[in-house]
């Protein structure tokens, strides 16, 4: 193992050769990518004049930082953004813990009516989320939640696809890892803790963005499910900014844009150094 | 709190109580703390739609504010509800609870769909005892009007207008804005810009997404209201003309097939197209974010000049105690008032709705700065309620598709336009027999 | 208790399995199963939102979607975008995640490069791609000006509005795949193509013949969540067409959506509902079938 890596580091011309085709193929795709990204912060720098107008060119003529402080004036945006990141951390905490617990019983243990349990957690993703709106929207009612935070979390705490995600990484990973565990004197909660969950942090990491990429976003269920302003969430004041019926507020919804993604963006560019091959980082050589 | 849940929970399973029931608890507790301190005030709740710009919110939040400060028995809190479609949803949901909020705002055409759920509560008395009948805009008052009833008071009307590129028009030296049928084809025709057979400008554009309620504008320009509140009148020879009229103008190449109601006015922004037919609600954007001259006009007539009004009024719950009832008059009085209008319709580009407030010095100010105001005024003169049939949501969409069709040349207008006719009638028959 | 009778350990393995799933399948049924059947149970009857008048209809509403045009333009919509948007999007994905997978410098920008689309809330996103797909002012024409084609009003016509939005779903979620194939690929050990490299297996065989095959149960999962991904379209189609022309882009969910919400026709939403869950459980069932068995698990 080790030499073959000497190896590998031992051949430069190689390496740099890959690194170069590689950039060559990625660098345009990726610019093809980032355009409309472009397009949104360039957007939210103009005036509003310039948006359309044919003969004002790419660039804005001054850079109007002053469509920020505008955008995020049409709501409490400093509550809506504490509220989106209790909301989503809530889904997200309770979602760990509900997929880790049931993947492991889906990947590991054999249990009569297993095919059709797995069957039934599938039937969450299958079923369109607009036909469960009424139905939960009373529920929640019922369960005295109608406007607060938990009316936005409670729906999502439990995670069929987050389950099945988590499954198949688990069956990834060789069984003889637990059976040397076992030896060892380690129970089903020990075997889950220090080798099945170590060792799909990548999938944890990713299911993890996943999540709360879809939940930060979220917005026709909080709309419906809370009134008042101290528990509402970012997307709703974007709502705001978009949902005219007179055309878009193109500048601010922009600005606002860069505001709500900004943060997912900067916990993205974190995580995704944390992909490193679980084998290597087990000690597993 | 808690003990109402108690008693609601009849076919939930078990399992699901417990397991959410220390969060109710937390915010039953919070309930409990915001009843103790406002018990003295008559709460109140209204859900708006945001229709024309973010900074409705702000406006709306300030209103809300100088309203309780100055009645101090009445609290209102102002809920934020998406666009119409999004508010119209919430309440109905939150009815269907038994828990609709006191008052809302939602478009006039949802009229019959409140009244099919017994929701509203009949003001007639109310608005004779005060002044409503004088001093209302009697286009805009019969939006709220179901036989003879008064149901609601007429609160941000709108209709469409015509969005003139007076840059363009000058360029190609055309001075007046087209005043018929006739005359609107050939400006189009003027304004249209091909450079070697391909298309660089439109001359007209009629804003997709909102086109049937345009077309109902073009209806009555034939002198037909196509519907009544129990059928739709689609396959009227008057309203087969106004389509075949699309037709041509599609067929003389001046206008798409079809747009989409963003996209439309993005166009119109960017001098796609040099003529659109959007809301007077879009008059302070478009003004603002284009590069060139705007003007509006009067939508040309035909047989007859017509149009026909979008926007919402307040209306108010039915099932609330009377006192509710009558701090929900209050409110919707009070924004209706004067000043509050002249103020609204200033700050927002909604028409106002009071003949009084038209008369007041700032909005007269406001007038001088921008005439273009006053057109949409003047045009709703000749403007009735839009389209208020039960289950008016579908109606919409079958005329659409018709609409669409017929120009994309999928089908032939008269077929397009029974076979609406048909489906919106059957869907209205079943909405009926279902009232009984 | 490695010295119980075969029976009691199995025994026990099945009660950890059910406790293990209790916390799950609580919020299962009381969010996912109660509505389920509250919708099977709503299909029967007329049930207009708003109103708790409820009135049964027997198979009235089944019958009403089989004579439904536009339920058979939206499915057929919605299987058009599925099929062709689905596999593009897995393998650009799969190319992206392949070639990410590594420890080269940029990677984190080129990482988030393609996966920032899946970030932009989707009205923000809507409008972006309303304003690209403009005719004539719009950066799509003027580019494919420049290589001489012809200028398109891409979402105003009724025969490319639902392609556009499948080219704008590529570029919104090819990176979301990426994402989870790369976590994937980060499970697999990483000696097994090194070896193969230096025995001059060229790379295209190596993607063929040792990576698909060692992330197979993900490409599964990939497949299978792919084939629910029409669902998400669903507020695209409301910002940019609103279904429109002409029921061009009406897709299932949006179907779905206008019924329940926009008519507040329960009765008739639920059985959209309830026959689009039915049709997805087939597709799933052929697919487990087929594909799940070939799926290669390096445990057990």
């Amino acid at each position: 193992m080790t030499s073959l890596r000497t190896e590998i580091a031992s051949r430069p011309a190689i390496v740099a050769l890959r690194r170069g085709w590689l950039h060559v193929v990625l660098v345009p795709l990726a610019l093809l990518w980032l355009s409309p990204l472009v397009w949104i912060l360039v957007t939210s720098l103009k005036a509003r004049t310039e948006v359309f107008d044919p003969a004002a060119g790419f660039w804005p003529q001054v850079l109007r930082w002053e469509n920020y402080p505008a955008a995020l004036s049409v709501a409490p945006f400093g509550t809506y953004l504490v509220n989106s990141i209790l909301v989503t951390g809530g889904i997200l905490a309770a979602q760990l813990v509900t997929i880790t617990l049931a993947a492991y019983a889906f990947a590991r243990l054999t249990f009569p009516g297993k095919n059709l349990l797995f069957t039934l957690f599938l039937l969450q993703i299958m079923f369109p989320i607009y036909a469960t709106f009424l139905t939960n929207f009373v529920t929640v009612r019922e369960l005295g939640l109608l406007n607060s935070l938990p009316a936005m979390i409670v729906p999502f705490v439990a995670s069929g696809y987050g389950t099945f995600m988590l499954r198949q990484a688990f069956r990834q990973v060789p069984t003889e890892l637990a059976d040397a565990a076992r030896l060892d004197g380690c129970g089903h909660v020990g075997i889950l803790w220090h080798v099945y969950l170590p060792l799909v942090k990548p999938t944890l990491i990713a299911f993890g963005i996943i999540t709360v990429v879809t939940h930060w976003n979220d917005y026709m269920w909080p709309l419906l499910v809370t009134n008042s302003e101290a528990v509402r969430t970012l997307p709703i004041g974007l709502g705001l900014l978009a949902k005219s019926d007179s055309g878009a507020d193109w500048t601010r919804l922009m600005a606002a844009t860069v505001v709500v993604v900004s943060p997912l963006l900067v916990l993205f560019v974190v995580f995704q150094r944390r992909f490193v091959d679980s084998f290597m980082h087990a000690g597993l050589k | 709190m808690s003990n109402k849940s108690t008693q609601d929970r009849g076919g939930l399973p078990a399992t699901r109580r417990a397991l959410v029931a220390g969060a109710a608890a937390t915010v039953a507790s919070a309930a409990l703390l915001r009843g103790a301190r406002a018990q003295a005030r008559t709460k109140l709740q209204f859900m708006y739609p945001v229709g024309v710009s973010g900074d409705i919110n702000k406006l709306v939040a300030g209103m809300i504010a100088k309203f309780n400060a100055a009645h101090p028995t009445i609290e209102v809190e102002a809920v934020y509800a998406g666009n119409y479609d999004n508010t119209e949803q919430k309440v109905i949901t939150a009815l269907g609870v038994g828990e609709p909020p006191a008052t809302w705002l939602p478009i006039n055409s949802a009229l019959q769909a409140f009244l099919g759920l017994d929701a509203l509560a009949d003001v007639t008395a109310k608005a004779k005892a005060d002044d409503v009948y004088q001093d209302f805009i009697p286009g805009f008052l019969e939006t709220c009007v179901s036989d003879g009833k008064l149901y609601g008071l007429p609160f941000q009307p709108s209709t469409p207008v015509l969005y003139l590129n007076r840059t363009a028009m000058k360029a190609a030296g055309i001075a007046k804005a087209p005043e018929t049928w006739t005359e609107l084809l050939d400006v189009a025709k003027a304004l249209t810009i091909r450079e070697k057979g391909e298309l660089k400008r439109w001359g007209l554009t009629i804003g997709g997404g909102w086109h049937d309620w345009i077309f109902e504008c073009y209806c009555r320009q034939n002198e037909l209201v196509p519907w009544t509140k129990d059928k739709v009148l689609f396959d009227n020879p008057a309203a087969l003309d106004a389509l075949e009229f699309w037709v041509k103008m599609e067929q003389a190449g001046v206008m798409p097939k079809a747009s989409t109601w963003e996209g439309s006015a993005n166009d119109f922004m960017a001098g796609r197209t040099a003529m659109l037919y959007h809301s007077t609600g879009s008059l302070t954007n478009l003004r603002k974010s284009s590069s060139f001259e705007v003007d509006v006009a009067f939508m040309p007539k035909n047989k007859a000049f017509g149009a026909c009004q979008g926007g919402g009024p307040i209306m108010i719950a039915k099932k609330q105690s009377d006192a509710a009832i009558e701090a929900s008059w209050t409110f919707a009085r009070w924004m209706t008032s004067t000043e509050v209008q002249s103020q609204w319709g200033r700050d927002t580009g909604y028409l106002a709705v009071r003949k009084s407030s038209w008369e007041t010095p700032e909005m007269k100010a406001y007038l001088k700065e921008v005439p273009q105001a006053k057109v949409a005024l003047d045009q709703s003169a000749y403007a009735g309620a839009f389209l208020q049939v039960p289950g008016y949501h579908k109606v919409r969409e079958y005329l659409k598709s018709a609409l669409d069709r017929t120009l994309a040349g999928e089908i032939k207008p008269d077929a397009a336009l029974k076979e609406a006719n048909a489906a919106s009638n059957r869907e209205i028959q079943r909405l009926l027999r279902r009232r009984g | 208790m490695p010295f119980g009778a075969p029976f009691q350990v199995r025994l026990r393995e099945a009660g950890l399995a059910y406790l293990l799933l209790l916390p799950s399948l609580v919020f299962l049924a009381a969010f996912t199963y109660w509505p389920i059947l509250r919708s099977v149970w709503f299909s029967f009857h007329d049930v207009v939102l708003g109103d708790s008048r409820i009135i049964w209809l027997g198979l009235e509403n089944y019958q009403r979607l089989w004579d439904d045009r536009l339920f058979w333009k939206a499915l057929g919509n919605t299987v058009f975008y599925t099929v062709i948007t689905i596999p593009v999007a897995i393998v650009c994905a799969l190319l992206m995640a392949v070639a990410l997978d590594s420890k080269l410098r940029g990677m984190a920008i080129y990482r988030s490069a393609f996966f920032y689309p899946v970030m932009i809330p989707s009205v923000a996103a809507g409008m972006v791609w309303v304003f690209l797909y403009s005719a004539g002012y719009g950066p799509i024409n003027q580019g494919l000006r420049l290589i001489g084609l012809p200028d398109t009003a891409w979402l105003y016509d009724s025969s490319w509005a639902l392609p556009a939005i499948m080219v704008m779903s590529v570029w919104k979620y090819s990176g979301y795949f990426m994402l989870i194939l790369l976590a994937a690929l980060k499970l697999v050990p990483s000696d097994l193509y090194e070896a193969a490299r230096l025995d001059g297996v060229s790379a295209f065989d190596r993607l063929i013949h040792i990576t698909l095959p060692l992330i197979s149960p993900t490409l599964y999962f990939v497949a299978i969540i792919g084939l629910l991904h029409s669902y998400q379209i669903f507020d695209y189609v409301y910002v940019m067409t609103h279904g429109g022309p002409a029921d061009a882009t009406n897709v299932l969910t949006f179907y779905i959506y206008q019924n329940g919400f926009q008519y507040q026709d329960i009765g008739y939403a639920s059985t959209l509902a309830n026959v689009l869950l039915l049709f997805v459980g087939g597709l799933i069932a052929v697919m487990a079938t087929v594909f799940g068995r070939r799926v290669h698990y390096l445990g057990r």
